[in-house]
């Protein structure tokens, strides 16, 4: 089985979740291969778990202000600021078969590749589970699973570098609290690429598909006619729509 | 009457439950980062809870979602039966 990547590319928020969902569904109708797929957020963007109330996550105004998209996931999980310039997102796509059956066991396989690809950069990282990765204790990359359809989906986002003061004026959190202590909080839990390697995010991505195709057969593809027109149904009917983003 | 309350679960994630209620619980809605697969299950546990008496013990309540969650064949990861639970009671107190 030859898997398909999609090499790192930049959309916005509708159109990466979109695109997402279009591949699960044709891979469930058999209509495409096992896929990993790299990409950026362009205009940088707020996503919430699939559970998460937006209102409650979100400095929805805020965002409005500063051209932040947001956007609800159909994966669980938290809510993640995607900086443009602060991060790589994946997402790999496949058969539930070809992972192991338990959730965790799941996350730990996908989350080595991760791992795998940081090494490349000399940086050690661990999988702390249940989805997360770690460096010296700190959070690098956070990750969602969502199976249907017969098909796992697992996305996640790898930091390069953080952004603390913009992440809590878009993240719910009232600008009284933003002090220095909360956001050197903020550096005590969370690293990034760009704190343990002089690496540049082209390079980081590199390491990336390194990690995510050793020991894979694969070939680079892009998405088919139908699954960009199945994209850009998704992106009208559901993603860009309230009755989805602000459903809870 | 409107309720809501949050909580951290032990060694999990976060779950809200936002609620309407009055004799019985008319309207749930649960909230959180936490994990469901598959995630349908937490729209059928929401609808399971409705028409309970807001008197129910937690016990009950767990029993139901428990109940949903057996049905679906579902699993929840970061959240537990027992937490939705007492974040329901707690909603109808706070």
């Amino acid at each position: 089985m030859k898997w398909r990547v999609i090499p790192l590319e930049t959309h916005d928020a509708y159109k990466n979740m979109s695109i997402d969902e279009a591949v699960l569904r044709a891979i469930a109708d058999e209509k495409a291969q096992s896929t990993i797929r790299f990409y950026r957020w362009k205009p940088s963007a707020v996503s919430i778990g699939t559970f998460q109330s937006m209102r409650k996550e979100v400095n929805v105004d805020r965002c409005r202000e500063l051209g932040v998209d947001v956007i609800r996931r159909i994966t669980g999980g938290g809510a993640v600021y995607h900086d443009f310039e602060g991060e790589i997102t994946y997402s790999i796509l496949g058969p539930m078969g070809m992972f192991p059956r338990g959730v965790r066991e799941s996350y730990r396989l996908v989350c080595g590749w991760i791992i795998s690809g940081l090494e490349q950069l000399g940086i050690k990282a661990a999988f702390a589970p249940i989805n997360d990765i770690i460096v010296g204790g700190k959070k690098i990359s956070g990750n969602a699973q969502t199976r249907r359809q017969g098909v796992l989906l697992q996305h996640g986002t790898i930091l390069y570098n953080t952004d603390p003061r913009t992440m809590f004026n878009v993240l719910n959190v009232s600008s009284e609290k933003i002090s220095d202590k909360m956001i050197k909080s903020a550096e005590e839990r969370v690293t990034s690429v760009s704190s343990h390697s002089d690496a540049s995010m082209q390079q980081l991505y590199e390491a990336l598909l390194y990690g995510f195709t050793k020991d894979k057969e694969f070939e680079f593809g892009n998405l088919s006619g139908d699954e960009q027109s199945s994209a850009r149904e998704l992106e009208g009917s559901v993603y860009r729509t309230d009755a989805w983003n602000f459903s809870r | 009457m409107d309720g809501f309350a949050e909580q951290k679960v032990p060694e999990g994630k976060l779950v809200g439950v936002r609620l309407r209620y009055g004799k019985t619980i008319e309207k749930v809605l649960i909230t959180g980062d936490f994990f469901a697969y598959p995630e349908n299950a937490v729209y059928r546990i929401e609808t399971a809870l409705e028409g309970m008496p807001s008197n129910s013990k937690a016990g009950a309540i767990a029993e139901r979602i428990a109940e949903v969650v057996k049905v679906e064949g579902a699993e929840l990861i970061g959240v537990t039966p027992e937490a939705i639970a007492d974040t329901i009671l707690k909603a109808m107190t706070e």
